[in-house]
């Protein structure tokens, strides 16, 4: 081995190739392909079921497609970074990599980079089947009027269904979409490094995510009124600090509608995110580092 | 900068692992020094719970010892740095099934530093060495265990190591397939690459290693030379072609006159692991 190479180029080629194995590893999983395969049933399929809809079907389209790459997207981060590090545990695998020159801090960078790049790969294909559907609902929707409407008018209103169908706010719902996976799979490998069973990790990072979807709720409720003790504040507070507001992430609802996601909401929250995975990767790694293989 | 001559050194390593929901601790090593020069082969021994895994892992860096020091030539087990001369083969090797032999090969080797062309020859040419080149493109799910033994034996030698930690290499695999690692691990030898050896086949053991410590509950309890251990002091053996029955009688004579004993008297064997390589080469 070359001894005059620079240990952090070093350092980052192998945390790529630990994120690169990691990926492949993942993409040869099938639960990946199930998982996909569901999101993709229910986004081509809302095609058909929103004629039966009262509502505007561009915006049935909207909710449907965003609400399956939201769900589809933190399960497959879920069940595929939960099973990690049990796997190479159990397998021994983990010994066989840490005998090399990789601290375990590369380590756990390349399975959380790894997850994360199949992440990014399932939301893209998600997004692009997402757009193909609007596109041809759009083509769809343009025919009916072009059957209804006079010449005159046909202009406006197929500018219209265009200027519906597809807007720039989409895409940074779509990028939370994808923040909001990362941050439940970092949260996942927290709890996969404190935990012995992938079982326990997978229960409780669905407890977690169900806290994080109802603690702005609940807050609200216990705190109304302003009679709130100190010691309830204390603990909603440290409820708030120790599991992030995942409501903060869904912004489906503002989107289907056509409501423009403000820049300065959307860097918000995208800090607030990549906050939650620094701290809870910090955390991991806290954890991992001491724990006994 | 000085070249350490030490390729490992312990020095009064302790571990203990705490029992769960108890107060005890189970101790897995204790107070155990010693230290292997560089391109010696040594082999660890004892029985199943000595603490001779215990003692690998922690000179490899991966168990954390409760008191006492380990060093690899010179730089404490605990620093990564420890580990960029190491080449190590666990007990019942796993590796990712997905992945082929040469994509193991070339995943271990980025993590060794190795890259592009340099680390894709080094890849094929120990696949070639451990017998594999033909199954390079096969996913790992479908190896047999010799061969998932080799290709272990493969990613361990990657990175040029000066020392390989072995953790009985030859669990598990046929007699011809325990021959070509012995084999390998014999060249290993005679280029100069330490090995820190653990095995159960103590016949194997006779025959690679330099030095030898034998473990039992965490302790040392003997070590040095194969020779000087095993030598029966006041015994001789003596292997005759074509003796009489006549010449046997007077050497048996000859014995009791001068006070020594004919302890046993029998036909020679030959090894049972070359008789069934002979039998098993022949018929392929």
């Amino acid at each position: 081995m070359n001894q005059a190479q620079n240990p952090i180029s070093l350092s980052l080629r192998r945390v790529w190739a630990l994120s690169h194995n990691t990926f492949l590893e993942l993409v040869r999983l099938k639960v990946f392909y199930f998982l996909l395969l569901f999101a993709f049933l229910i986004i081509g399929s809302s095609l058909f079921t929103v004629q039966f809809s009262f509502q505007n079907p561009l915006q049935v389209l909207k909710d449907v497609g965003l609400g399956a790459m939201s769900i589809f997207s933190w399960l497959l981060g879920l069940l595929c970074t939960a099973n990690l590090l049990p796997k190479d545990m159990e397998d021994r695998t983990l010994y066989t990599i840490l005998a090399k020159p990789v601290s375990r801090f590369e380590y756990l960078q390349g399975k959380l980079y790894g997850v994360f790049l199949l992440l990014g790969l399932s939301v893209l294909l998600m997004s692009l089947l997402f757009a193909g559907v609007l596109a041809i609902r759009e083509q769809q929707e343009i025919a009916e009027l072009a059957r209804n409407l006079s010449p005159e008018n046909l202009p406006a209103a197929v500018a219209e269904i265009r200027a519906a169908t597809f807007q720039m706010n989409l895409l940074p719902g779509i990028a939370l979409i994808l923040l909001k996976a990362m941050l439940c799979s970092t949260l996942t490998l927290l709890l996969s490094t404190l935990a012995t069973s992938s079982v326990f990790t997978v229960l409780t990072s669905v407890v977690v995510y169900l806290i994080g979807h109802v603690q702005g709720i609940a807050r609200e409720a216990w705190l109304a009124g302003g009679q709130a003790s100190p010691l309830l504040k204390v603990l909603v507070a440290g409820m708030a600090l120790a599991f992030p507001d995942l409501q903060l992430f869904n912004v489906v609802d503002e989107i289907a509608v056509g409501t423009a996601l403000p820049a300065q909401l959307f860097w918000q929250v995208a800090g607030f995110g990549g906050l939650y995975i620094l701290v809870y990767f910090l955390l991991a790694q806290l954890v991992f580092s001491t724990r006994e293989l | 900068m000085a070249v350490c001559t030490t390729a490992i050194l312990i020095k009064d390593l302790c571990k203990e692992f705490p029992v769960p929901f108890r107060r005890e601790t189970v101790k897995a090593v204790q107070n155990l020094s010693l230290e292997v020069p560089a391109g010696e082969v040594y082999g660890l021994l004892g029985p199943n719970g000595s603490g001779k895994s215990t003692t690998m892992k922690i000179v490899l860096g991966l168990v954390r010892p409760t008191s006492g020091t380990t060093a690899v030539f010179g730089v404490d087990s605990r620093r990564v740095e420890s580990r960029e001369n190491v080449g190590f083969l666990p007990e019942n090797p796993y590796f990712y099934k997905y992945l082929t032999g040469l994509e193991t090969l070339l995943f271990f080797g980025k993590l060794c530093g190795l890259s592009g062309r340099p680390l894709r020859e080094r890849s094929r040419a120990l696949l070639q060495t451990v017998g594999l080149e033909d199954a390079a493109d096969r996913r790992l799910g479908g190896y047999s265990k010799g061969m998932l033994q080799r290709i272990g034996l493969a990613q361990a030698l990657l990175g040029d190591p000066k020392l390989l930690v072995l953790d009985e290499p030859t669990a598990g695999v046929d007699p011809a397939g325990a021959h070509a690692i012995r084999d390998l691990i014999l060249q290993c030898k005679q280029r100069g690459i330490t090995v820190l050896l653990c095995s159960h086949l103590l016949g194997q053991v006779q025959e690679i290693c330099d030095r030898i410590g034998i473990m039992d509950r965490g302790e040392l309890l003997a070590e040095g030379r194969i020779d000087d251990l095993a030598e029966k002091k006041n015994q001789i053996e003596l292997v005759l072609e074509n003796a009489t029955p006549a010449l046997l009688e007077s050497l048996g004579a000859m014995s009791r006159a001068s006070g020594a004993q004919v302890v046993s008297q029998r036909g020679a064997r030959t090894d049972l692991e070359k008789f069934f390589l002979d039998v098993t080469r022949h018929r392929s």
